[in-house]
């Protein structure tokens, strides 16, 4: 930071890892506010540490900052500890590079990840001093726009937002930018700049959209302007290749919980698994060559001094020529002692060789997501493979000398019972047989329950959410189940969390003043077990009139205009109708018959 | 191989950081310079590289130390040069030499005391009284013994120790003209036990019999360290 003004460094002193607060890291970009025409925000509703491992957030830093007279600064959701001094000593939330006060800027750009962030974007609008409400904010003050999987459905958001983006970024925001410098020269107030920026590709105003309701249900939206489109496409890069990327990533001093250097593959998705957003909003699959890869990595890491490379995608053994792509990179960075890894492991005997082929050192635990423990269940989902598969790859695994699994399962899915659960105790227990009659080394199963939540723009997402008893009925057959079961250790996501997640992940305006009650009663970091309330949620709940188990259990018909049906991600309704109507007329073999 | 030690300073910017983000951000920026590093064997290799005693967060320095060893010969100044440049604003390379005893014991074995300096800074408009302090430094010192809790590792059972006799010495600057009041501490540190100075800071504000008001608080600054030898204290950059 370049001026650190008395009282800021005073409050760092004192704060539990003052780290977060302070900036200055290698490779962060000081540019002069003077020479810039446009300056924004990326505001990250999370901890620095998180936000400082999302690859998201370095790529639209690159995008912005490799651009002359433009820039951009990061913020980040300050811990509780921190947001008590800053109120006390009235410091307002500041962007790192430069330590200004974010009402300073021209645009604060929320990065919209996981629902469960919502009212950390609240807090960071109030640390800021920035109005919540759009309709409230002066020509002076910031426009405040979103981006991100969750600007998909940001309808709980709309009146606190001036604009979303739909989409990939990268590419439109420095045109955004240089637009938006324009256009404030044109427009002759902040209303109009957002109704001609509502016809720009992409682009979601949501106050130039009025919604209609029926019995507390949302039922209609209609435009008030004429030049905001009926529906909005999203922003796609065409070519990876040419996208901004980063070279010289930042290197934060704190460890973020991913702290190295990052390649992305490719984008989207081939597997279609009809549970999964991310899916769906990144099609179609786009991928980058392997020769700007290798070209990427090896400057990644003279740039950073990184001593792990991720080779990232949504599936990352689905890349074409992946073996020639690892070869080729350990050529190139031989003599660096970088350690390469594939995140996102298939379960099938071809992952378990790279991984193998990747990995040195002790072979502790492969993770792996067979999400449902029914062949059946498994193809309701689309995530096909068989058992047979499961079993002859964890096979090659313990033949490689691999230590344990971790197995990530879900449940609540649609059409589960509870035998599907119990199946689940049942898969691991037969696991556990099979491995010690295999192998005399004992070998570990951790288990991982979440809950599934609904998310818009995917197969499911007309399907209602368990409820919450009977989630924990579920939760108790698998503690009962995987008690008699020792040396597996099992783990499952607060249900009360999920099903908050589901309010929120297919809700509409009806929810923001609940969200604003809520952030006003003290909630914040909701994703956090350790400062999530449920209480404090019904409260808000029940002061605002929102019946929270209509969003999160309600089943949608395909004649139901949903919340987000004017905002499209890339794929048809009819595309997603068809997936659902499938996921319900499988075949249904004979559990196990593949074995 | 070459043997090369270093010294450097931190200053304001980069205070906030702990021992282990220090390890790292001087390992990467090791890792960016283009030096030929040496790596243990092993599953996981890491560098062969010291650090002489860690620096705890929120405390500047003037004179701290470090180790690497570099598998060709490199001059000192190409090393000022090389690794200089990798290293952010607030922690300044001040000098590099070669340590050509190659039987020399490890940098972290050689610190037996550390002397720091602690600045009570007061916010504007507030005056503090240095005759208060004065006072329980007097009273601190004069105890027979100070008992600061030490959990041990594998019992995870709290014990106290007696720290008193790790405070060589601590002792408050004279009074000057806008000067703010500093206290000076050369403590005991390293394997033979140690006390911190954010600890005995603790312990002097305890011993405050005058309810203070005051909105002040200290800034720790880390001015040198010392080798212990023969029950003489030697600075480091003396030894070496």
């Amino acid at each position: 930071m370049q001026a650190i003004d008395t009282k800021l460094k005073r409050l760092l002193s004192q704060v539990q890892k003052p780290a977060r607060y302070m900036g200055n890291e290698w490779n962060a970009r000081q540019k002069d506010h003077a020479e810039a025409a446009v300056r924004m925000v990326l505001a990250f509703p999370d901890l620095y540490e998180v936000g400082m491992s999302n690859q998201g957030l370095k790529i639209l830093y690159e995008s912005v900052n490799s651009r002359p007279g433009m820039l951009m600064e990061r913020a980040f959701a300050p811990g509780m500890d921190m947001e008590e001094l800053m109120r006390a000593y009235d410091q307002p939330l500041f962007a790192l590079e430069s330590g200004k006060p974010l009402a300073e800027f021209d645009l604060i750009g929320f990065s919209l990840q996981y629902e469960l962030s919502y009212t950390n974007v609240l807090n960071m609008l109030d640390l800021a001093g920035i109005p919540l409400y759009a309709d409230q904010r002066g020509e002076s003050d910031p426009l405040v726009v979103g981006g991100g999987p969750c600007a998909f459905n940001p309808e709980p958001l709309a009146p606190f937002f001036d604009f979303f983006v739909l989409g990939e970024s990268e590419e439109c925001l420095p045109e955004l930018l240089a637009g938006l410098d324009r256009l404030k020269r044109e427009a002759p107030d902040r209303k109009e700049l957002l109704a001609r920026l509502s016809a720009w590709e992409g682009i979601y105003v949501p106050s130039l959209y009025q919604p209609a309701y029926k019995e507390k249900r949302f039922s209609a939206i209609e435009r008030t302007d004429s030049r905001a489109p009926a529906v909005i496409s999203k922003r796609l890069v065409r070519d990876l290749d040419r996208a901004p990327y980063p070279t010289a990533p930042i290197v934060p001093y704190l460890q973020a919980i991913h702290d190295r250097a990052v390649v992305e593959l490719f984008r989207g998705c081939s597997r279609g698994c009809r549970f999964c957003q991310a899916g769906y909003i990144f099609r179609p699959v786009r991928r980058r060559s392997r020769d700007k890869l290798v070209e990427t990595a090896k400057q990644q890491i003279a740039e950073t001094g990184y001593e792990e490379l991720s080779l990232a995608s949504l599936s990352s053994t689905d890349y074409p020529e992946l073996e020639e792509l690892i070869n080729e990179l350990d050529r190139s960075l031989y003599g660096e002692q970088v350690k390469c890894n594939l995140p996102s492991l298939r379960l099938d005997s071809y992952s378990i060789k790279l991984a193998d082929r990747l990995h040195r050192g002790k072979r502790s635990n492969l993770t792996f997501a067979p999400e449902a423990a029914t062949e059946r269940l498994r193809r309701v989902i689309r995530k096909n493979i068989s058992e047979a598969e499961i079993f002859s790859a964890l096979n090659d695994a313990i033949d490689a000398g691999w230590q344990g699994f971790k197995l990530y399962f879900m449940i609540g899915l649609p059409t589960e019972t509870e035998e599907d659960v119990e199946a689940i105790v049942d898969l691991c227990r037969r696991l556990r047989q099979y491995f010690r009659h295999k192998s005399s080394r004992k070998i570990g199963i951790s288990v991982s329950v979440s809950t599934f939540v609904p998310k818009a723009h995917t197969p499911f997402q007309w399907e209602p959410q368990l409820s919450l008893p009977e989630v924990t009925g579920r939760q108790e057959i698998l503690q009962k189940g995987f008690k008699k079961m020792p040396g597996i250790d099992l783990s499952w996501h607060d249900a009360e969390t999920s099903f908050l997640e589901a309010v929120f992940a297919r809700g509409d305006r009806l929810l923001a003043p609940a969200l604003e009650k809520a952030w006003r009663l003290g909630c914040r970091f909701d994703g956090w077990s350790e400062h999530f309330s449920m209480p404090r949620w019904r409260q808000a709940f029940r002061e605002t009139g929102i019946e929270p188990e209509d969003y999160a259990l309600r089943r949608f018909g395909y004649d139901d205009l949903l919340p987000w049906d004017h905002l499209h991600c890339g794929v048809d309704k009819a595309v997603l109708i068809r997936e659902h109507q499938k996921a319900f007329n499988i075949d249904k073999p004979e559990q196990g018959e593949a074995q | 191989m070459t043997r090369i030690r270093f010294s450097f300073t931190r200053g304001e910017v980069l205070k906030h950081i702990s021992h282990l983000d220090m390890m790292r951000l001087i390992q990467r920026a090791l890792r960016r310079s283009g030096l030929p590093l040496v790596y243990s064997e092993g599953y996981n290799p890491h560098l062969r590289f010291n650090l002489a005693l860690p620096l705890p967060v929120n405390v500047t320095a003037s004179e701290e130390y470090g180790e690497v060893i570099l598998s060709d010969s490199v001059t000192p100044d190409q090393f000022m040069v090389a690794f200089g440049e990798q290293l952010p604003a607030g922690l300044d390379l001040t000098g590099a030499w070669i340590e050509d005893d190659y039987s020399a014991p490890a940098l972290p074995s050689t610190v037996g005391a550390a002397l720091y300096r602690a600045t009570l800074v007061a916010e504007e408009g507030c005056r503090v009284d240095p005759v208060h302090y004065r006072q329980a430094l007097d009273n601190l010192l004069s105890k027979e013994e100070i008992l600061a809790p030490k959990t041990k590792k594998k019992k995870k059972k709290k014990v106290f120790v007696n720290v008193k006799p790790y405070i060589y010495e601590a002792y408050f600057n004279e009074p000057e003209k806008e000067r703010p009041l500093e206290l000076n501490m050369l403590l005991q540190t390293g394997s033979r036990g140690g006390v911190s100075p954010f600890f005995v800071i603790e312990q002097l504000e305890k011993e405050l019999t005058v309810e203070c008001n005051y909105k002040a608080h200290w800034e720790l600054h880390r001015e040198r360290l010392y080798q212990d030898q023969d029950q003489f204290l030697q600075p480091l950059s003396e030894g070496m």
